[in-house]
């Protein structure tokens, strides 16, 4: 047998870590200390490679302006008052039985479905289950235990991690995070949510991709 | 950007700062880590590992209503749990709760409409349809409703709440009669005549999420409570977690006596006296806190300065030392100072009272002095205090009333006997019906309620009732052959609470309201009816329009008008999801101080009570409303606005019930005061106890974890553990009667004698004789009480019948105690009963 | 595996995707170095009673009989309750019972119900872990799974009854409603068995599902970070005491928190021959 163990579970690393960023991206505020790792070099040169530009304003100013700057743009476009996105799945797919809004049925959807895995809401959270930051963390804990099962050399268990991040990007992730990020690039006023939104539909187009062929193999 | 493509997606990540960044700036896992196994929600056959359906839905066994998931097999009901997303319950049912399953399934159940062929009482039934049944009804309804005079229908009820209340009220408003007979006035009427007499309102609930000290007289909370579930497992966190102290003061080591930090023996009757003696040592060592007293009347004057309100509390409870209380409670007054000490110098604190309190002489009073003892220690609706709960507030559809609105004045007591029966004095319907001056009902309907049972002289209920001149027609709706519809001339198959629609709305204990459903688990057995349904049926028969057909039609009405329900989802999401609240609801703590504004038209500020109120709402002219007062309009309390405090208008205590009141609170009551009873919470001696000769017994009765007061026996597994009711009694008090463990007893009273079995015990104070309430029952199918029902279809129903194997069935106490009431609330006086005991 | 890629793919079988357990299911995707020592092995379930907070309620003595429909006259599960002292200085406790799913003694590991059953040891049967490893143990009558239940299978058992005289505690009875497979003349002994088509689901047992005052806590002995492991250790419940009848080398599994020593004042030993001690009645 000529697996590359080593390469399926690096590759599934890369994606939880991918994951993880957008977690982060979308969970909260930035902070300085994320700021900082943003500009650093290793993401800075990675970000550059792929010619993702965030806008000189981010790289010149003090991180404390761009988290100034950024903690009004991210209240603005996720929190409001007034007009806003909300971030949750139940809000972009609109439920057959009418009960979509806040806390729909496509929340406690969500909600089992993680919770069927074994995992459940930490004590901390107090977010609505089907926040785009637990899709895209749930996605990223998927990942990390694929990637582990690989380097257990246990295939028919990093199978199974596939077949589970398969069901809820199709289910879920999928069928909204793309108007998600549209509405985003459509209302940000400055470069870094609007290409955080392009990368999120880039990735997301990239793992629908790689659905199609693992399912084709 | 880049598409990203497997070839530069590697390149991209490999060695990136990603996984660094992931963790960084604080952002919290939305995951807790370990393996967990989900607490419920699902359940699976232990026979076909099969998982079940799940349908959220809400108990009924109890009044605490708890939500809860009903898991189907097949259309078979198997498991009962609590509903994993109730804010009130927090996933849990109780022992009564879990035995719901029985109440589907018992061998006695009532399934078909039953039509009396023989003299009452002579069990001698005859099937018959239900068409039959509703044309019968009609027969008897159309001709008062023909005759404008609709109030001589009655209808009696137990346990109806939420929607079941709400549609019953609706068709007999359609209809015109108001003559309605209830029963809380034999469970805590004078608790809530107390408690409405002050906060204007009532239902008081206890925040022990954030308490630091617990006192509790008289509630078995931790056994059975009326808001059970939602509170019991939330005192005993604390209790563990927060090392939160629970000093209990019982005549009996209840369970929630044993589990307290402390059980404090108390004589009968001596609750009010103990709070007010420790009112007198709050007072008088400087322990009490100001906060609350702007909010208090404690004198005649609603003016009266902070000085004068201190001086009045004191000079009130002046006479209430803690050795006075030591001489008539028992309690050593260094115990009634160190309990006292402890509830006021404690962050925040609770007082805990119920039955043991109140049903007693002047039960309503003692009531008032629980809540006095909050006030002055300032733990009344604030965080970590006693709090008026909340509840849901369903909107429901309305039918046509009908033009003519008539009722018999038989609900409150005869004349005189109570000056405040806010939640009437059902204990005497039937004694008024025999009576017959305020008149008669000539067809009644009685619907969860076992009034042959419940009610103090049972057996005179059960004479009135087989009475064809005192009843002439006697409808009665039910799911077991019980002491009541033994007499009915009519039986009626009701549904169970696990087999129809209601929306529901008990209170929760964390100020924030839940709305939750009740939806059928399994199809109705046999031809049992909702009452929605009867309504309907009726209604046609009579000509009547009614705003739904069915009870489902009802329920899904109310969920589409309600707010916040509707926004949700309304009814599909209801039942989908059986609980919702307002996740940005904030806990309704200090309510009271909120500012009102007060510039609306036809506001007026009453200078002698402080009130604003709006005259034109009231319906009188602003020199009318100037010169009578506030207190002198009819129905101004209606027109309550606000009241004024330190010149600013706050929402205090605004009257809500049927209390004339400003919005402080009463601790002076005019109302009292005007009918002779006290004006400010203060001890009243028990007659009866006054005249006690040395062989003399209190009787008390309580309650025990795994029955209901008469809705349980003939479910099997409450049954079985507990079937017998021995007479609790002291060793000593025992031993000067030659009396032993296990001996036959007598306990007689005035009314009658009952034979009984002494459970001799150290966990009852001397002096006393304790019954529980629940047994003895002469009928209610072969689980409660050995019979089989004589309209029992099919006995062989439950093949565990045969595995029964309990003998004694229990004692029933009331029928030795006499029907008298608290004369200001009209609660009926359980505790008060003088008995001699001796062995038989 | 490879046809379970639908998305039409039902809960059930994404619960029961990886062997037997669904709880293997959720094993599989719990993150990493917490789960490394539970995936190698089975997990060892156990409860924690914890007395401060049972209250004597009853919720799960009839929570038992409702799911697992036992019949009337015995029970699965039980409350004990005792008062004590002299008046007013009286004192009531509560003690939950139901079968301890022992360990056995240190020698050979099989409890005395097990090693009493003439069906023992039986067929080999396989465990499945919650990494889709094998464990082989044999069944029988009576047999203990790999994960530390000690179960019935009512169609091997012969309805001999001698399990019900061994267990010192108790806890096992003839089910009135099954025949014993093994010959039809006689009943299927039947008793505690931790709701294992719940725990093999992922949910817990219906007894801790009621439990109000969260006296009842089920889980994992083997996974460091349950709360059951936590218990254990912080309460020192492992070193022998807090265990029923220790002096009988059985080993039980169900421990209590117990600071008023009520395991000693509280518990009366069956009378051989008799099962009365384990009828639930309030006086």
């Amino acid at each position: 047998m000529g697996t590359n163990w080593k390469e399926l579970a690096d590759s599934a690393k890369s994606r939880s870590d991918i994951y993880g960023l957008l977690t982060r991206v979308f969970r909260e505020e930035p902070t300085e200390a994320f700021i900082k790792e943003l500009k650093g070099p290793r993401l800075s040169g990675a970000f550059s490679d792929m010619e993702i530009d965030l806008g000189e304003k981010f790289y010149n100013d003090s991180k404390s302006e761009v988290v100034e700057a950024l903690v009004l743009e991210f209240t603005r476009l996720f929190i409001g008052p007034g007009h806003h996105i909300s971030a949750h799945e139940s809000i972009f797919v609109e439920a057959d039985s009418g009960a979509g809004g806040l806390w729909g049925a496509k929340t406690v959807e969500v909600k089992k479905f993680i919770e069927t895995t074994g995992l459940e809401y930490g004590a901390g959270f107090n977010g609505i289950p089907d926040h785009v930051s637990v899709e895209l963390e749930f996605m990223q804990q998927l990942t990390e235990w694929e990637s582990n099962k690989w380097t257990q050399q246990d295939r028919k268990g990093a199978e199974y991690c596939l077949s589970v991040q398969r069901m809820f990007l199709e289910q879920h992730l999928l069928c909204w995070i793309s108007g998600f990020c549209d509405a985003i690039i459509d209302q940000a006023e400055m470069p870094f949510y609007r290409v955080m939104a392009d990368l999120t539909r880039n990735y997301m187009e990239f793992e629908q991709q790689s659905i199609k062929t693992d399912t084709a193999a | 950007m880049k598409k990203l493509n497997r070839r530069n997606f590697m390149k991209f990540t490999a060695g990136s700062g990603f996984a660094l960044a992931a963790g960084l700036g604080g952002s919290q896992s939305a995951f807790a880590g370990s393996i967990k196994l989900q607490a419920g929600g699902r359940d699976f056959s232990p026979t076909t590992k099969k998982e079940r359906q799940a349908i959220p839905s809400a108990c009924w066994q109890c009044v605490t209503r708890d939500a809860m998931m009903g898991y189907v097999e097949d259309g078979r009901l198997m498991k009962l749990e609590g509903h994993p997303d109730s804010i009130r319950t927090l996933g849990k049912l109780c022992a009564k709760g879990q035995a719901g399953v029985n109440q589907v399934y018992f061998p006695d159940r009532i399934l078909y409409p039953m039509q009396r062929v023989g003299k009452r009482g002579e069990h001698k039934w005859k099937r018959i349809t239900w068409d039959a049944a509703l044309d019968l009804m009609a027969s008897k309804m159309k001709p008062l409703f023909d005759a404008g005079t609709p109030e001589l229908l009655m209808y009696q009820y137990g346990r109806h709440k939420g929607s079941q209340s709400s549609i019953m009220h609706d068709f007999m408003d359609a209809f015109g009669s108001h003559t309605i007979g209830t029963h809380t006035s034999v469970c805590e009427g004078p608790k809530w005549v107390g408690q409405e007499s002050l906060w204007g309102g009532m239902y008081d609930n206890w925040d022990y999420d954030h308490t630091d000290f617990v006192v509790n007289f008289g509630s078995n909370q931790f056994e059975t409570h009326t808001n059970h579930i939602p509170t019991s497992q939330r005192l005993i966190r604390a209790m563990v977690d927060r090392n939160v102290p629970l000093y209990t003061f019982d005549v009996r080591l209840s369970n929630t006596a044993a589990k307290s930090t402390e059980w404090i023996p108390i004589k009968v009757g001596m609750d009010g006296l103990v709070m007010l003696s420790m009112v007198n040592v709050i007072m008088n060592e400087g322990l009490f806190r100001k906060d609350h007293l702007k909010y208090m009347r404690v004198s005649a004057d609603h003016h009266a300065s902070e000085a004068d309100k201190i001086a009045a509390i004191k000079k009130h409870v002046a006479k209430f030392t803690p050795e006075y209380a030591e001489k008539e409670s028992g309690i050593p007054a260094a115990k009634i100072k160190q309990v006292a000490r402890g509830f006021a110098k404690a962050k925040s604190a609770c007082l805990i009272t119920y039955r043991g309190t109140v049903m007693h002489y002047h039960g309503a009073d003692q009531e008032r002095a629980a809540m006095l003892l909050s006030a002055i220690t300032n733990n009344l609706d604030r965080k970590g205090g006693r709090v008026m709960g909340v509840g849901a507030g369903w909107k429901h559809p309305h039918s046509p009333k009908a033009k003519v609105q008539k009722g018999l004045d038989i609900a409150n007591g005869f004349p005189g006997e109570a000056a405040f029966p806010t939640h009437q004095c059902s204990q005497q319907n039937l004694p008024m019906i025999k009576d017959g001056q305020n008149g008669r009902p000539t067809v009644y309907w009685s619907s969860c309620n076992n009034q042959a049972f419940i009610n103090g002289n049972n057996k005179e209920a059960e004479e009135i009732l087989k009475d064809e001149k005192l009843i002439p027609f006697f409808i009665n709706s039910n799911i077991v052959y019980d002491e009541t519809s033994q007499y009915a001339d009519l039986l009626l198959p009701d549904v169970t609470y696990l087999e129809r629609w209601d929306y529901e709305d008990m209170v929760s204990p964390t100020g924030v309201a839940e709305y939750y459903i009740r939806q059928p688990l399994v199809k109705p057995l046999g031809e049992s009816k909702d009452q929605g349904e009867i309504f309907y049926g009726l209604a046609k028969r009579l000509g009547i329009e009614l705003a739904y057909k069915t009870k489902e039609e009802y329920v899904r009405q109310s969920c589409e008008m309600t707010p916040g329900v509707k926004e949700a989802g309304g009814f599909e999401y209801m039942k989908k999801h059986g609980v919702w609240h307002d996740k940005n609801a904030e806990p309704n703590f200090g309510f009271y101080e909120a500012k009102v504004d007060v510039s609306g038209d036809g506001v007026i500020l009453d200078k002698k009570t402080g009130v604003y109120w709006n005259h034109k709402k009231a319906g009188v002219s602003a020199a009318d409303a100037k010169s009578k007062g506030y207190l002198g309009v009819d129905g101004a309390k209606n027109a309550y606005v606000a009241q004024d405090i330190d010149g600013t208008p706050r929402k205090a205590y605004p009257p809500n019930t049927s209390f004339t009141k400003s919005g402080l609170l009463d601790f002076y009551s005019d109302n009292f005061a005007s009918k002779g009873f006290p004006a400010f919470p203060t001890y009243t001696p028990i007659p009866e106890h006054k005249e006690m000769g040395k062989d003399d017994l209190h009787l008390t009765t309580y309650k025990v974890a795994v029955h209901t007061h008469s809705r349980t026996s003939h479910c099997k597994w409450l049954s079985e553990i507990k079937h017998d009711n021995p007479a609790w009694i002291n060793s000593k008090t025992a031993a000067e009667r030659g009396i032993k463990d296990g001996d036959s007893i007598k306990v007689a009273s005035d009314l009658g004698e009952i034979t009984t079995t002494a459970h001799v015990t150290e966990g009852i104070i001397p002096g006393i004789i304790a019954i529980s309430h629940h047994l003895g029952r002469q009928q209610s199918g072969i689980y409660g009480s050995g019979k089989k029902s004589p309209t029992t279809i099919d006995a062989a129903a439950d093949p565990d019948a045969k595995n029964m194997w309990w003998k004694k069935h229990g004692t029933h106490p009331n029928s030795i105690i006499p029907n008298s009431s608290d004369p200001i609330s009209g609660g009926q006086r359980w505790m008060d009963t003088v008995v001699k005991v001796s062995k038989a | 595996m490879s046809d379970e890629k639908t998305p039409g793919i039902s809960r059930r079988n994404f619960i029961s995707g990886v062997g037997t357990a669904a709880v293997g299911a959720a094993a599989m995707v719990t993150p990493g170095a917490n789960v490394e020592a539970a995936q190698k092995k089975a997990p060892r379930w156990a409860m924690v009673m914890d007395l401060r907070r049972c209250l004597g309620c009853r919720a799960c003595t009839v929570a038992c009989k409702a799911e697992n429909n036992v019949s009337l006259g015995r029970f699965r599960a039980v409350i004990k309750e005792k008062t004590m002292g002299t008046f007013p200085n009286t004192k009531k406790a509560f003690l939950p019972l139901m079968c301890n799913h022992c360990e056995g003694n240190k020698e050979d590991g099989v409890p005395p119900c097990v090693k009493i059953c003439p069906q023992f040891p039986g067929e080999r049967a396989k465990f499945k872990t919650a990494d889709g490893k094998t464990i082989r143990y044999r069944n029988g009558g009576t047999y203990k799974r790999p994960d530390g239940m000690i179960l019935i299978d009512k169609e091997q058992c012969i309805g001999c009854g001698k399990c019900i005289d061994a267990c010192p505690y108790g806890v096992r009875s003839f089910d009135p409603f099954v025949k014993s497979g093994g010959d039809s003349t006689k009943q299927a002994v039947d008793k505690c068995d931790m709701c294992a088509h719940r725990v093999d689901n992922g949910v817990e047992p219906s007894c801790v599902n009621t439990c109000q005052g969260r006296a009842r806590i089920f889980g994992d002995l083997n996974d460091p970070n349950s709360e059951v492991s936590k218990l254990v250790k912080e309460h020192n419940l492992d070193k022998g005491n807090n265990v029923l009848l220790p002096d009988e080398g059985t080993n039980p599994h169900v421990f209590y928190i117990d600071p008023d020593n009520l395991l000693k004042t509280l518990y009366t030993q069956r009378k051989k021959g008799k099962l009365d001690h384990y009828m639930d009645q309030i006086p």
